[in-house]
Parts: structure tokens; C-alpha cells; sequence
């Protein structure tokens, strides 16, 4: 049961191909680790499936809807977190969520309750009326992860949504995706953190805007007869 | 639409929290209009001059003595003869320098003809244009007064010039079309786009554009609450003409407002025409300077007269909506200009902005 399938999706920018006929897909449920160095395309593959950027050549399907047909649809079912924190500095906690609760159109009183669940799961009570500005990054990036899943969206894409945190921090935020994965909602992350990958049931690698290689992170270093992810992602990533 | 809403109120926040934004947006036309009425006047008082009388007749005195009555001009010297004119524009720092020939009142007798010769400083061609006028008003005042005095009805020829819409010359009554416009345009067109770059800089344009909204609406809900600031400062530039430099509106208030209106969705249209095709708010600002200030403030007849200018300008200005508005709300407050007399200039200002919503909507639908 894939709820993720990619063929042949390639973009181009002029004569640059940034990401250059890849194919993969993802179960539903699943965490799955989409490395790649900087620029490697992992971004504008990302944009792609999201329906910020229209591809040029290739297809996909996500969550059961066409690219090209049925974008609006995809939006409706994709929750997206972006590479940096990028909630409103100038709203407060609780304007953050609702704004963006009722873009999705979710009704008042469902909205209502869903913020207050996720602020009590997230703990966050004591920042509601805070502006998004004053809160330590940490608690920013949990709070655009509970954003991104008001409107209960079936796939989340979260573009390296730990950056900059520090580990325990990161550890906290990883036991949130687990929680979400459980609920039967998939994960798609990029993250330039290898000890990350190993968290991930499945990952792939991405170079010059090729997909190098797919497989649960056990399995491929197997393959490749390395001990750590980092060693495996050396082998296709000059740095 | 509930979307929709909820866009408008967030952009209302942005704006309500950004305190010095907002006094500076408030402010700022308050400080240019009071900067434009006080300080900027066309009107030139004791200019230096220097005349050379080779008549020295009673004729010529009486003329000398209306030029130096008039409070226009400060006689600096009387001359001896043409070389030393030079001299003084070097020197003395005159800004003009009169010639009356000899035998100037036997002329004016048997002649009727009265010649005077004028020589301007036109390295500031203004000043120059305005003490000319100066100078040929009081001469022709003289010229009718000569001819009452000694019955001499048909000749020499005098000119009769009657200011008509702005008798007392007031140069704050030039300036506040200019600042509507200059006005509408920044907060409107620039501050919108701005802001809207900003938030294609933080990302946070992404996190809008992934969820269902449509773009159109993300870019409308940024343009409105600028729209209302800058009716707000409109408002504020029309009583402080009115109350502080008793500018007259002759024409309909609910009119004047009309035009306001529609230039105000002239220029919002502006702001999502830049939006659209600027990714950083370093571009953003260039093209709004480039593509609509500097045209505003040099083509739009705001400040330097459009009919003196080069065809091609000309034509260039006709491009821009500013001349139009420049024009209408003139005709409105000075004039007493109807709804009929400016409806051409209305649909002009609509016909513009169609035309720019339009391209910027096929520019923005694209991924």
C-alpha cells in the first residue's frame, strides 16, 4: 500500500537539471529519510510532490491523487514543515494555529479543540499568548510540526525540521514523528543529521540529482559493506 | 472566504504590531505636506537687481520706482554703463538686470513704442522664468498706467494677464496632487510588495502557498489593509490643505474621494504587478524606484511641467497613470471639475489597472 508513488519526475531549470528522472515510492505509515548533500535536488523534489513546483517532465501520485490533475486535493491531504522555522514571528502561539486551521477551512469548534489538544500534548500552555518571536527555537520548531498537522493531513513533509537544535531537543522532536507514524500518518523528512537516518525505516540517497540509492538503512549498509550511514552517504557525496 | 478573512486579519496584526512601521506610514505624509507648504514656494521677494538707466528721464524714474515698490525686486545698483551688468551677475550675485534705453520717455510720447531690455541669470531656469514674469507684469502695469495718465487709449499695446484658479500663486496647491499620488504609491504599491517579498524571503510564502488557499487571495489580503492606510493619509493630506494652507475644493468631495479611490486601486495594482515579478524585497524596492517613483516624480507633471519636455517624454508620461490623477484631481479641487468633465481620466485609471491585475494574475498562477 504506497501512498507516495514518484516515476520518472524530473525538473529542470534552463540548462540545469536539478533533479534528474527519479522513481521511488513510500508506504503508508512509513519514515522515510529522503539525505542528500546541499543541492543535491532533495528540496526541489520536495517542492515537486508538495505542488509548489510544477515538474518537467515525469509523474507522481500522492496520497491517491494525480500531480498534474489533482493539486488541489494534494494540498488538502499534505502537511508541510518548511527547511526553516517559518511560522509567523509576529503572531502569537495560538493566532499561528488558528490561522492556518482556518485557511484549511477546519470548522471553529473542532479547530478549538484540536489546538488545545496539541498544546497540552506539546505542553506549550504557558506560551499561547506569546508572540512565536519570544519562544526558544526548540519550541518554535514543535509547534510548526503541530501546525502542519491541524487539519489531519495523511503524508507531512518536513523539510530538515531539527536543524539547528540541539540533540536532546532533536531526540524530543524525533519521539513526536514516531508518535505521528503511529497514527498511520507518513513521514517524509530530509535531514543532513546521519545519526537521523537510523531513525528512518527506509532512506534514500540523493547526488547531483540522481536517487544513488533506496533501502532501510540496516540493509543498505550491508550492501555497501560500511558501518555508519555517514560512511555510506560518503561514498556517493564528495565533501 | 473564511480563508480568506482570516488572511486580512493576520495582515491587520502584521501591520497593528509593527508600531514604527505604522507612525512612519501615518507620519510620513503629514511631515511632506507641512515640508511642501512651508518651505517650497515659487514665490521669489527681494530678488537682487541691477539697472542701467540711460534715460534718466521722469518716465524711466517712475518706472524704476514701481520695480522697486513692487517688493519683488532690491535695486542693488544703478549702472554707468552695460559692461559693469557682467560684473554685478559675477559679483553681487543679481539674478536679473534691466536696460532702459535713452530717450525712453520721449519714445513712449512720440513713438508710442517703450522698449526695455531684460537680462536674466538662467542657470536656474526657474527663478529666471519667475522674475521675468515679475518684471513684465510690473512693466505692463506701467505701460496702462502711463496710458490713463496722458489719455493715449490705443497705443503702445498692453497685456492684461488674469491668474485664474490659483490667484494667489500658492505653491502648496502644486504640491498636494503630487503628494496623494506620491503617497498612495508608496504606501500601496510599495509597502505591499514588500511586505509580500519578505514573506517569499522567510519562507513563510511557502508555508501559505502549500495549504489550499489560492494565490490570488494571499497577495489581495496583502494589498487591502495598505489600501486602507492610504486613504487614511489621503484623508489626513486633504485637511491639512484645507485647514492649514486653505486650499479650496471647488469641486465635489464625494467626487475628489471617487478619484481617490480609483487611483488607490490603480496603484494597488501596481503593488501586485511588483509582487509578482520580484522574488526579494532588494527587488521589490528597485522596481517600484525605477518602474514607478522616479516616472511619478519626473513624468507626472508634479514637479516639472510635461508640456516643455521632448516628444518621446511626452509620450512616456501618457504611460504612466500618475499624469492622469495629477490632472483629475486638479481639475476637481482647483476647478470644480464634474463627474463628466474627469469620467475620461476615470476610465483611464480603471483601464490601467485592469490591465495590470490581469498580466500580474497569469504571472502568478504559475509554479
Amino acid at each position: 500500500m504506497y501512498t507516495i508513488i514518484v516515476e520518472n519526475l524530473t525538473k529542470k531549470f534552463g540548462s540545469f537539471t536539478a533533479v534528474n528522472n527519479i522513481s521511488f515510492s513510500v508506504k503508508k505509515g512509513e519514515i522515510f529519510g529522503f539525505l542528500g548533500a546541499n543541492g543535491a535536488g532533495k528540496t526541489t523534489a520536495m517542492k515537486m510532490m508538495c505542488g509548489l513546483l510544477l515538474p518537467t517532465s515525469g509523474t507522481a501520485n500522492i496520497s491517491g491523487y494525480d500531480l498534474a490533475t489533482q493539486s488541489k486535493l494534494i494540498k488538502k491531504s499534505i502537511g508541510y514543515m518548511s527547511q526553516r522555522f517559518s511560522l509567523y514571528d509576529d503572531l502569537t502561539v495560538f493566532e499561528n494555529m488558528q490561522l492556518f486551521g482556518t485557511i484549511y477551512k477546519i470548522d471553529k469548534k473542532i479547530l478549538k479543540e484540536r489546538i488545545q489538544n496539541s498544546l497540552d500534548e506539546l505542553n506549550m500552555n504557558n506560551f499561547v499568548n506569546d508572540l512565536v518571536r519570544s519562544i526558544p527555537l526548540g519550541w518554535k520548531q514543535r509547534l510548526a510540526f503541530a501546525t502542519a498537522l491541524l487539519h489531519q493531513p495523511k503524508i507531512v513533509f518536513l523539510d530538515e525540521p531539527t536543524s539547528g537544535v540541539d540533540p536532546i531537543v532533536r531526540r524530543e522532536f524525533w519521539g513526536l514523528i514516531y508518535k505521528t507514524a503511529a497514527t498511520g500518518v507518513t513521514i517524509f523528512v530530509t535531514t543532513h543529521y546521519m545519526d537521523e537516518a537510523e531513525y528512518c525505516e527506509r532512506i534514500s540517497i540523493m547526488a547531483e540529482g540522481e536517487l544513488k540509492l533506496i533501502g532501510s538503512p540496516t540493509e543498505l549498509k550491508e550492501k555497501m559493506g560500511v558501518n555508519t550511514i555517514d560512511d555510506l552517504f560518503g561514498k556517493f557525496v564528495s565533501r | 472566504m473564511k480563508a480568506f478573512l482570516s488572511i486580512l486579519q493576520k495582515e491587520f496584526i502584521h501591520i497593528g504590531r509593527d508600531r514604527v512601521s505604522l507612525f512612519l506610514v501615518l507620519a510620513m505624509p503629514i511631515a511632506l505636506i507641512l515640508l511642501f507648504g512651508f518651505t517650497i514656494s515659487t514665490e521669489i521677494r527681494n530678488a537682487k537687481i541691477s539697472i542701467l538707466d540711460q534715460s534718466k528721464d521722469t518716465e524711466s524714474k517712475q518706472l524704476i520706482e514701481n520695480i522697486t515698490a513692487s517688493g519683488y525686486f532690491q535695486v542693488v545698483s544703478f549702472l554707468d554703463n552695460e559692461t559693469e551688468i557682467d560684473h554685478d551677475f559675477k559679483n553681487k550675485q543679481i539674478k536679473i538686470a534691466m536696460i532702459i534705453p535713452p530717450r525712453f520717455e520721449e519714445s513712449l510720447a512720440v513713438e508710442r513704442v517703450a522698449n526695455i531690455q531684460i537680462i536674466n541669470d538662467v542657470s536656474d531656469i526657474n527663478i529666471a522664468s519667475i522674475l521675468n514674469n515679475y518684471l513684465r507684469t510690473i512693466f505692463n502695469d506701467y505701460i496702462t498706467e502711463y496710458n490713463l495718465n496722458n489719455n493715449a487709449a490705443e497705443n503702445p499695446m498692453s497685456i492684461v494677464t488674469t491668474m485664474q484658479y490659483n490667484p494667489e500663486l500658492n505653491s502648496v496647491y502644486m504640491f498636494v496632487p503630487g503628494i496623494i499620488t506620491l503617497i498612495m504609491i508608496i504606501i500601496t504599491a510599495l509597502m505591499s510588495s514588500i511586505t509580500l517579498a519578505r514573506e517569499k524571503e522567510t519562507n513563510t510564502m511557502n508555508m501559505m502557498l502549500i495549504t489550499t488557499v489560492k494565490k490570488i487571495n494571499i497577495a489581495i489580503g496583502k494589498v487591502i489593509p495598505y489600501m486602507f492606510l492610504s486613504l487614511i493619509s489621503t484623508v489626513f493630506i486633504l485637511l491639512i490643505s484645507v485647514f492649514v494652507f486653505h486650499m479650496p475644493i471647488k469641486g465635489s468631495i464625494g467626487l475628489l474621494l471617487l478619484l481617490c479611490i480609483v487611483f488607490m486601486f490603480t496603484s494597488a495594482s501596481f503593488g501586485l504587478l511588483i509582487s509578482a515579478v520580484s522574488k526579494t524585497q532588494l527587488d521589490a524596492m528597485m522596481v517600484t524606484m525605477m518602474g514607478l517613483f522616479l516616472p511619478t516624480v519626473l513624468l507626472s507633471g508634479f514637479l516639472f511641467p510635461l508640456d516643455n519636455m521632448p516628444l518621446f517624454f511626452q509620450w512616456l508620461a501618457d504611460i504612466f497613470p500618475a499624469k492622469w490623477f495629477i490632472i483629475a484631481i486638479k481639475d476637481v479641487m482647483l476647478k470644480g471639475a464634474t463627474f463628466m468633465q474627469i469620467g475620461k481620466y476615470l476610465l483611464i485609471l480603471t483601464g490601467m489597472s485592469a490591465g495590470m491585475v490581469g498580466f500580474s494574475l497569469s504571472q502568478i498562477d504559475k509554479r
